[in-house]
């Protein structure tokens, strides 16, 4: 008979939170699997995946931010109303006599204005470490990934744009008006598509009622749904992409004494083929243990994530002008940051030469977005550097590709910097330091 | 590598709790919350410790259901209905008792009369003078500011917003003085005045709403707001707004401050109905007024007065008069046209030299069917202002 009694042990205040500590690698991967919390992550992973350097956590900061976002979001709408007579008085109600409504409203702003910002950068990261290729390691559609972030990153754009309109100050009025102004300018369908975002010509109670419900219902649905997806295709491509430069590094150097030999649950699960198998053996000691490791790190981005946007939204506050007035418009009317450099574009792209008129909304509203987007969706197909390229940062055979995207973020960033601080009344350009001509008031 | 982590972890954990501390602390210690002890400890000392019980805690507010609207004042205002407070500093001094018993704070709420920002509970948004607030509250500073001998002419704008449609208004002294002046120089001549008047100028029944920005206000030289651009363009028309054909009353800075407050209360604020006094939301003009309009309108003098001639000129003789007299009286027109133009009537009307042939060809619109019709009435006008003047020498003699 084996010994089944437990070895006695002193009582410790560890003892409080575990209740049990595995005594092998073996036994911990069984738990991580066990444990509901911990069944979506490898029982290890690579080093570099989990290094602030490599991805700097954007994907995760961006999931964290979507969790802040439902949560604050959820518990605004028990106060919001979402209705263009009572919309504004709520959310002045928010302001001044909810117990932390200002706050809640101040996070749910600041962590959108965030996310967009973050799944941008994540999609930079992606690009710049040619992340969105198929490694070395079998089954893998990484490039499906790509074309899932580029959705996502739509869909985040369309949760913020939906999200600005319900306010129903002076602010959200006039940057929806301007922003659906520049739908218009598509062709055949631009008008039809209007309408049917707006439900109707003008912006009203219709507008008010689909942005609210597309806002609270349809794209986070959608944006959730399309969100694990992403994650599902990052466990069935291997992990992130450094796993496999790991492993085609492992591949170059020399076999080791092949004492400490363990097939990892991925390299199992991911079937990984006979030719890369002898490698991925050899890549333990590239590899660590998910918990802690992972875990703290996840804990700490996603702590650092929720106090960063809580100090933010303690710091600025949210913004909240004179309510909605389409007799009123005010100078200038600016879109949403994230749209502003559109809205430049479209002024920049509006040329007259004589008699001659370059139609800045269709050029510099249409079609150089939509060849951008086009351009981002053929990214994976148009790559012909092969797996060695695969999450490098600058690999030196993608400098031409590299360089032009880099040129293409300057330019949105320069163009949203130039048109969110150096576009006053009537679009006129000042410089940060000359002062705008005076608002005048009512007394 | 992840040695640093946990450091980390704990770091971030106390700044995360840092922002919670914070954020529970400034809820829990909301602005209102220090007056309302200053408010207890004032109490306390003049009217004893057990009165000092019944003073308020926490968030307070007016609910005006009929108005949806809710008015926070009395969060900080404290001492609004107290009795004996009248010397007490502001915010605890008790309200002017005359004024609530006609307008009760349950049905009217603090901003409908005050201005400011009932939503908000703490300086200076409450008091709405802050940016993106178009109400601000209407107390004696802004009149400081304008120098006004009167500092609280300013609220009176308020009274107005429900009491626009009485001739008078007690205690509204200046809106008053506005409203006789608007009679007398018969604006509604030009102007559309609560839904009734001319259509030469804009309509004025909710001017006070129109945004500032659409005037220019390069060449005031006073503060640059919509009521200092109203005020100098009522005293010199041409000089605001070059292409406009209002006369120049000549009024002097008190009647066009008057008139300018009037303006800026004729907004639309949509309050109910049980607001206005009497519940009466239109003009109702005298029985004088009514006769001395249908008989403009029927009169022997309608040409004149349907082709808006009577803007500028009387027609003494057929009962037509001017509220603004620019123009010389027309029932002379038959003599005086020669001595001025050295022309006949008919000649000089149906080839108008001066302001006439601006006015002929920009605002008022006649064939010369027309021109001949306004010679032949002119001239029966004149025949009957002879007879008037025989009769009037044969009655002093």
């Amino acid at each position: 008979m084996p010994d089944t009694r437990a070895p006695k042990r002193r009582f410790t205040l560890r003892d409080l939170t575990w209740t049990w500590t595995p005594r092998s690698a073996r036994e911990a991967g069984d738990a991580v699997v066990r444990n509901f919390y911990l069944h979506w992550f490898p029982s290890k992973v690579n080093k570099r995946s989990v290094a602030a350097t490599y991805s700097f956590w954007l994907g995760t900061i961006s999931a964290v931010l979507f969790l802040l976002l439902t949560l604050t979001g959820v518990v605004l709408m028990f106060l919001y109303v979402p209705s263009v007579e009572r919309a504004y008085g709520s959310i002045k109600d928010l302001e001044y006599a909810v117990s932390f409504g200002a706050f809640l409203r101040a996070v749910h702003r600041i962590a959108a204005h965030l996310m967009v910002a973050v799944v941008f950068l994540h999609m930079v990261r992606v690009f710049l470490t040619s992340a969105y290729k198929n490694g070395v390691m079998a089954n893998q559609n990484r490039p499906l990934n790509w074309y899932l972030g580029l959705v996502l990153l739509l869909l985040t754009l369309l949760l913020s744009f939906t999200g600005y309109l319900l306010p129903w100050d002076q602010l959200a009025y006039w940057a929806i008006t301007v922003g659906t102004n520049i739908a218009r300018a598509v062709p055949l369908v631009g008008e039809e598509t209007r309408f049917l975002l707006l439900g109707g010509h003008e912006i009203n109670q219709s507008t008010l009622i689909r942005f609210y419900v597309l806002h609270c219902v349809f794209l986070p649905l959608i944006l959730t749904l399309i969100f694990i997806w992403h994650m599902w295709r990052i466990h069935k491509d291997g992990g992130l992409a450094s796993h496999d430069q790991a492993a085609l590094k492992a591949k170059a150097e020399p076999d080791e004494a092949a004492s400490a030999k363990t097939y990892t649950l991925m390299g199992v699960s991911g079937g990984t083929t006979a030719a890369v198998q002898s490698a991925l053996v050899q890549e333990d000691r590239h590899l660590v243990q998910s918990v802690p490791n992972l875990v703290v790190r996840l804990l700490a981005v996603g702590l650092l994530t929720l106090a960063v946007a809580g100090v933010l939204a303690v710091w600025l506050g949210a913004p909240l002008e004179e309510a909605a007035n389409p007799e009123v418009t005010p100078n200038p009317a600016k879109a949403p940051w994230y749209f502003l450099w559109l809205q430049e574009l479209v002024t920049i792209t509006t040329v007259r030469i004589g008699g001659w008129t370059l139609n800045g909304a269709l050029m510099g509203g249409v079609l150089i977005p939509g060849l951008l987007l086009l351009w981002a969706f053929l990214v994976p197909t148009l790559d012909r550097t092969g797996p060695a390229t695969v999450a490098v940062w600058f690999h030196s055979r993608r400098r031409t590709a590299n360089a032009v995207f880099l040129l293409i973020c300057l330019a949105l960033v320069v163009l949203t910097v130039v048109a969110t601080f150096m576009r006053g009344p009537f679009w006129d350009f000042y410089w940060p330091w000359e002062q705008w001509p005076s608002h005048p008031s009512r007394f | 590598m992840f040695s640093k982590d946990r450091p980390l972890l704990w770091a971030f954990s106390f700044l995360a709790l840092a922002v919670c501390a914070w954020v529970i602390w400034s809820d829990a210690h909301p602005a209102y919350s220090d007056y309302q002890a200053q408010f207890r400890a004032l109490i306390e000392e003049r009217f004893g410790p057990e009165r000092a019980l019944a003073t308020p805690v926490g968030l307070r507010q007016v609910w005006v259901e009929s108005a949806g609207r809710v008015d926070r004042c009395t969060s900080c205002h404290l001492g609004l209905t107290w009795e004996g407070l009248g010397d007490a500093p502001q915010p605890f001094a008790s309200h002017p008792a005359d004024y609530l018993e006609t307008h009760p704070v349950e049905e009217f709420g603090c901003t409908a009369c005050h201005g400011g920002q009932g939503f908000a509970t703490r300086l200076p948004e409450a008091h709405g003078w802050v940016e993106h607030w178009g109400d601000p509250l209407l107390d004696s500073k802004l009149g400081q500011d304008y120098r006004m001998q009167d500092e609280w002419a300013f609220l009176e704008i308020k009274c107005n917003t429900c009491h626009r449609y009485q001739r008078q208004t007690e205690g509204a002294e200046h809106i008053n003085r506005g409203k006789q002046l608007v009679r007398d120089k018969g604006c509604r001549a030009c102007h559309v005045i609560n839904k009734r008047g001319g259509s030469i100028g804009p309509d004025l029944t909710y001017v006070g709403d129109k945004p500032p920005e659409n005037y220019d206000y390069s060449r005031l030289t006073t503060i640059p707001s919509f009521f200092s651009w109203q005020v100098a363009h009522l005293q010199k028309p041409k000089s605001y707004s070059p292409d406009t054909v209002m006369p120049d009353f000549g009024f002097n800075t008190e009647e066009a401050r008057s008139i300018g407050l009037l303006l800026m209360s004729w907004r639309d604020l949509d309050l109910p109905l049980a607001m206005y006094p009497g519940g009466v939301i239109r003009d109702i003009p005298t029985e004088e007024e009514l006769e001395r309009e249908r008989m403009m309108r029927e009169g022997e003098g309608r040409f004149f007065v349907e082709n808006t001639c009577f803007i500028c000129h009387d027609v003494s003789s057929l009962g037509v008069e001017s509220a603004t007299k620019i123009g010389p009286d027309l029932a002379l027109a038959v003599e005086d046209a020669p001595k001025r133009f050295g022309r006949t009537l008919e000649s000089f009307l149906l080839n108008p030299t001066g302001t006439m042939q601006v006015v002929l060809s920009k605002q008022i619109e006649l064939s010369r069917q027309e021109r001949l019709e306004a010679v032949r009435l002119l001239e029966i006008a004149y025949e009957k202002y002879k007879a008037q003047q025989a009769q009037e020498q044969a009655a002093e003699n």
